[in-house]
């Protein structure tokens, strides 16, 4: 008999219990045996911190930088307005009153702005040009290259003036400083290169590059003659800077139908701010996708990891430690990883921005101040908190509700323990509060609800659709496809086994997959719109600033081009609207689908009779020789969507002059069609006597384009031509650029899915292992078992690749559908590749973690003992 | 007429994060065709380690092991494979059944490995032959351990082996059902003209083979 003598005498008797040590804290073991087991190691959590790490890491990087533009814009807010206060005015100068009235409060300096073609010799090129006043800029700095002072640049010498342009101008028309060039109709001496602009980026959509010189110059040039569409501006830099919102009342009370659009520092560059905040907005939905994809491979990390602790949480069980205490050990584990995961996302995408972001900040089209803003990290750390508990709460409840009896007999899965109403409610708070906070937080509610609705309906789909897939799967397994084909069953097999999580790599592959088709086809659907309806639809040129006296001899000299076919001619002024039934606009109720009409001028034509291509929806023309009241023909959308019926009124305000109309009837009007259409067309009465041109489109073959060019261009230099291919492209540029930013949004969810599905090749090592082993028992070759598991993961990627082609496909056609309303065509490259890119993904991740088990002994896996 | 197994002088060392351990010390000893051999011996003995050698599934690291006339110590995992494609059939203490599979499924997996005729029928003939009929679709998880081990059973012998390998079949089973198990092993050993190599702590189930080898601290012994 062996003997084992106690190292000190162990007292006899009960052990005191812990109500008589002062209590028995739960919460404290807890945290005790929380650490304990933490001093593991954290390698069953590397996807789990992968996931939390790339969505939380992602949604802190688009809210840094969203947050560093929008404070740049506003830091720099009186340079890029070019005042603190901005008022415009369409194609009309301020009145003296108007006039009076700005230099009153403060400094003033007068610019004007057009469309119109730069010419050197035979070259041209369509440019946005802007005159400016002495005194300009009134903030920032305008730099010429080579260090010549703006005025003296513009100034003119021997009556003629000067001009500068941008570099990409100046290259294109190979411009030497003293070239003469011609804007319009007038000569001018090209000075230099246009550095820098300060209030560039207030300037909204550009058609072309930038040409500058005086007021005074475009005006010799007979550039500013009445009817010409150009828009004055005036920078204010006020004396009294207080109180902005008063200075714009008093304006408005002064003159109230002016038909000026105010504009102050506090918003310089409102169409870059709303295009800012629903690119964040977009893109940090995509960081949600990521965290819901992300959420699938927390669970799944979770499930994992407490399968492994069945012993341990058994051994708890058994010695006395309640439901309650386990899962407060194992909550208390879960959040403080959490936590880590949080902290290095914030860290990494907040610190990454604030560290590289001044690197590209040189190359960014506005101003961006980058540094680590805590209100964006604050909520990346947010959602992500919140997707974490809802992701790790289901698998964790099963604690609360496993017997310690199925915890010895190891028949436990956590997936398929139902958990108590007190989780479920949980869950559902859970849920809500993240939804909430998305929704709460977004600079685009709407957007962001259905985004989220998307996730949602997709997340659902899928889910359903990898269950139904493990089902075939299992189902085909047994079938006579599978007999004697071993590799095929097994990997068949494998797929389907409930265990083999094969319902959450479709979900997290392809919602990653399915956000990249979808961006990719609606990529190529606009595409396709501009591009190769073009023929069909659109016409080769507009033209603008056709005086009334010069309609004919245009015609007759366009038409007589060969390879023209149809002009299409309008008259052409800009309004405003500034009263809906009496009231005035911006107090009107409306839908705001419609906002956009009321934001700035809008085309206004008149006509006598039903313009060709009008087709009247409800209401009845005018007479041809009607001359009573201004009547008026409203485009039916928008109509309805500014609350308008058959007999309301408008008040549009056209050079300065308030008109008051009454809606005699509605038209549909297709924007897309590129023909020439009018949101308003008046009865010709109302207009009697306004100074105005008239606007053009030319249907003409490719090869007319150039004559059609020189001639225009040569015999009446004041009539702008727009080359619409030309503009098609500048389009199809900035679509490109928007794809990059959504493609790289794409690509975070896709690089979770990626992680997610990592993660589960990995959890499944161990089976494989097994099954490689047992398999070489029963006589397979390496080569035979490599192919079943290459198979199992490349039929797993197939599936999540079709799925993702599926919803991705669906989510496109939508957009298509319902957004752009226009026909939707599949991409059939890139769709294919987007199935053969799940499929070689999941196939490289598979074969990745099926050369371990294939190395390993059969002996030392099977071995229960070593004999 | 030559050996079924022959082992001359092996060794077996195997690495450890202590150092390497020896576990088979110069072991040499041959098994006729149609003998059933029972390896016996404690814990750490050496037992399972030696069937594992025996059927490939461990190189020895000394010594020549040939089983079947093949030279187990110069043949390529593939070539191991191979030799027991139909040849040599192995049945653990564990099952170690696939557990997507159903009983019948897994007993075809052999048969389909080495191309048998006709799977189907013979996988399903096996079942009835170790009374499982009426479990052929159920999965391992559905099954009892002895319903579970007479799967592996018939796993191990419907290709028609010329050697079963057996390491401690009832362990993980009851008195009774483990009786049941050893009798149906036996028996179709028998019937199927297998010689069997048996490791068991038994010495119930030992007395029954026509031959007992002793294991000790890695060595046969006296």
């Amino acid at each position: 008999m062996t003997d084992i003598a106690p190292d000190a005498p162990v007292a006899a008797g009960p052990v005191p219990s812990s109500a008589e040590r002062g209590g028995f804290n739960a919460l404290r073991f807890a945290w005790t045996a929380a650490l304990r087991e933490l001093r593991g190691g954290l390698s069953g959590f590397r996807v789990f911190l992968a996931c939390l790490i790339l969505g939380v890491g992602g949604i802190a990087a688009v809210g840094s930088v969203t947050t560093a533009i929008e404070r740049g814009l506003a830091a720099e807010g009186q340079s890029i307005l070019g005042g603190d206060a901005a008022l415009t005015f369409s194609y009309r100068f301020a009145s003296d009153e108007e006039r009076a009235w700005m230099a009153e409060r403060g400094k003033v300096v007068e610019m004007v702005s057009m469309r119109s073609l730069l010419r050197k010799g035979e070259e041209r090129a369509l440019a946005e040009v802007k005159g400016v006043s002495s005194g300009y800029p009134l903030y920032g700095e305008a730099i010429v290259a080579g260090g010549t002072d703006l005025m003296n640049a513009l100034a003119p010498v021997d009556g003629i003036h000067g001009l500068v342009t941008e570099r990409i101008l100046a290259q294109r028309l190979d411009l030497q400083p003293g070239d003469e060039v011609k804007v319009g109709g007038g000569a001018f001496i090209f000075r230099g290169v246009l550095a820098q602009e300060p209030d560039r980026a207030s300037g909204g959509f550009a058609m072309g590059p930038r040409v500058m010189t005086s007021v005074d110059g475009l005006r010799e040039a007979g550039m500013l003659q009445a009817g010409v569409l150009f828009q004055a501006g005036y920078r204010l830099k006020l004396a009294e800077t207080g109180n902005l919102d008063n200075t714009e009342a008093e304006f408005e009370q002064a003159f109230p139908e002016a038909g000026a659009r105010w504009n102050d520092r506090r918003n310089a560059a409102p169409g870059i701010n709303r295009f800012v905040d629903r690119l964040g907005a977009f893109l940090t939905i995509v960081g949600i996708a990521a965290l819901a994809v992300g959420g699938v491979g927390i669970g799944a990390a979770v499930r994992g990891y407490l399968t492994r602790k069945v012993p341990t949480i058994a051994a708890l069980r058994t010695l006395g430690a309640t439901a309650g205490t386990v899962f407060s050990i194992y909550l208390i584990q879960i959040g403080l990883i959490a936590a880590l995961g949080i902290t290095i996302g914030v860290g990494i995408g907040g610190g990454l921005v604030a560290l590289l972001g001044p690197i590209f900040a040189k190359n960014l089209p506005v101003p961006a101040e980058f540094t680590l803003y805590p209100v964006p990290l604050a909520e990346a750390a947010l959602f992500g908190a919140l997707a974490a508990m809802l992701f790790t709460l289901w698998p964790l409840a099963w604690l609360r509700r496993v017997k310690p009896a199925q915890l010895f007999r190891n028949a436990v899965d956590p997936q398929q323990i139902w958990p108590g109403w007190q989780i479920l409610l949980a869950l559902v708070l859970l849920a809500a509060a993240l939804v909430g906070a998305i929704i709460g937080l977004s600079a685009t509610p709407k957007l962001a609800a259905w985004c989220l609705g998307g996730i949602a309906a997709a997340f659902v789909m899928l889910r359903a659709l990898g269950w139904l897939c493990a089902r075939a799967a299992r189902r085909l397994s047994h079938s006579t496809l599978a007999q004697r084909r071993p590799g095929l069953r097994l990997a068949l097999g494998a797929i389907g086994a409930p265990s083999a999580g094969t319902p959450g790599v479709v979900l997290a592959l392809g919602l990653g997959l399915g956000v990249l088709a979808a961006i990719a086809q609606i990529d190529h659907n606009m595409q396709k719109l501009l591009h190769d309806q073009l023929p069909e639809d659109a016409p080769a040129f507009f033209f603008v600033d056709i005086q009334s006296a010069q309609l004919d001899p245009f015609t007759a000299q366009v038409m007589d081009i060969d390879g023209t076919e149809r002009l299409e001619t309008a008259p052409m002024l800009r309004g405003i609207l500034t009263g809906l039934n009496g009231i005035p606009a911006k107090e009107a109720k409306i839908d705001p689908a419609g906002a956009w009409v009321l934001r700035g001028d809008r085309g206004v034509s008149y006509a006598a009779t039903v313009p060709a291509g009008v087709v009247v929806t409800e209401g009845e023309w005018w007479e041809a020789d009607y001359s009573g009241p201004p009547l008026v023909s409203f485009a039916e959308e928008e109509g309805r969507e500014l609350g308008l019926s058959i007999g309301s009124t408008i008040t549009v305000n056209i050079l300065g002059r308030p008109i008051t109309a009454e809606v005699a009837n509605f038209r549909k009007v297709e924007w897309r069609g590129m023909g020439i259409n009018f949101l308003m067309i008046l009865s010709p009465g109302a207009l009697a006597g306004a100074p105005h041109t008239h606007i053009a489109t030319l249907y003409a073959d490719q090869n007319a384009e150039a004559p059609v060019m020189r001639a225009v261009s040569q015999e009446m230099p004041n009539v702008t031509p727009v080359l619409v291919r030309e503009q098609i492209d500048t389009v199809s540029e900035s679509l490109g650029k928007l794809g990059t930013a959504t493609r790289w949004g794409a690509l975070a969810v896709l690089l979770t899915g990626l992680a997610v599905l990592i993660g589960t090749a990995a959890a499944g090592e161990e089976r494989r292992t097994s099954e490689a082993a047992i398999l070489k028992v029963l006589g397979a070759s390496r080569r035979a078992i490599l192919g079943s598991f290459a198979l199992r993961a490349a039929l797993t990627g197939a599936i999540a690749g079709i799925v993702a082609l599926f919803w991705g496909s669906l989510s496109a056609w939508s957009v298509m559908n319902y957004v752009f309303e226009t026909p939707f065509s599949l991409p059939l490259g890139s769709t294919v590749a987007i199935i053969l890119g799940g499929a070689a993904l999941s196939l490289l991740a598979g074969l990745g973690f099926a050369l371990g088990p294939l190395r390993r002994k059969p002996a030392g896996v099977l071995r229960t003992a070593a004999g | 007429m030559e050996p079924l197994v022959r082992l001359d002088r092996i060794g077996l060392t195997l690495p450890s994060q202590a150092g390497d351990v020896e576990i088979l010390k110069g072991i040499s000893m041959d098994v006729a065709p149609g003998e059933s051999v029972a390896i016996v011996g404690p814990s750490g003995s050496g037992k399972s380690s030696l069937l594992m050698v025996l059927g490939g599934l461990e190189r020895a690291t000394d010594g020549t092991v040939r089983v079947l006339g093949q030279d187990l110590t110069v043949a390529d995992e593939d070539a191991l494979a191979a030799l027991r494609r139909g040849r040599v059939g192995v049945v653990f203490q564990s099952f170690h059944l696939i557990p997507t599979m159903t009983a019948i499924e897994n007993i075809q997996v052999p048969l389909e490995i080495a191309d048998h005729a006709d799977p189907v029928a013979r996988a399903s003939e096996m079942l009835a032959a170790v009374g499982l009929a009426d479990r052929a679709r159920h999965y391992p998880a559905q099954l009892s351990g002895g319903e579970q081990q007479r799967v592996a059973l018939a796993r191990a012998l419907a290709p028609g082996p010329e050697l079963l390998l057996a390491d401690e079949p009832t362990g993980n089973l009851d008195g009774e059902t483990g009786t049941q198990v050893t009798d149906l092993m036996f028996e179709l050993a028998r019937q199927f003209g297998a010689t069997l190599i048996l490791v068991t702590h038994s010495d119930v189930l030992a007395e029954r083979c026509s031959r007992m080898v002793r294991l000790s601290d890695g060595r046969i012994a006296a």
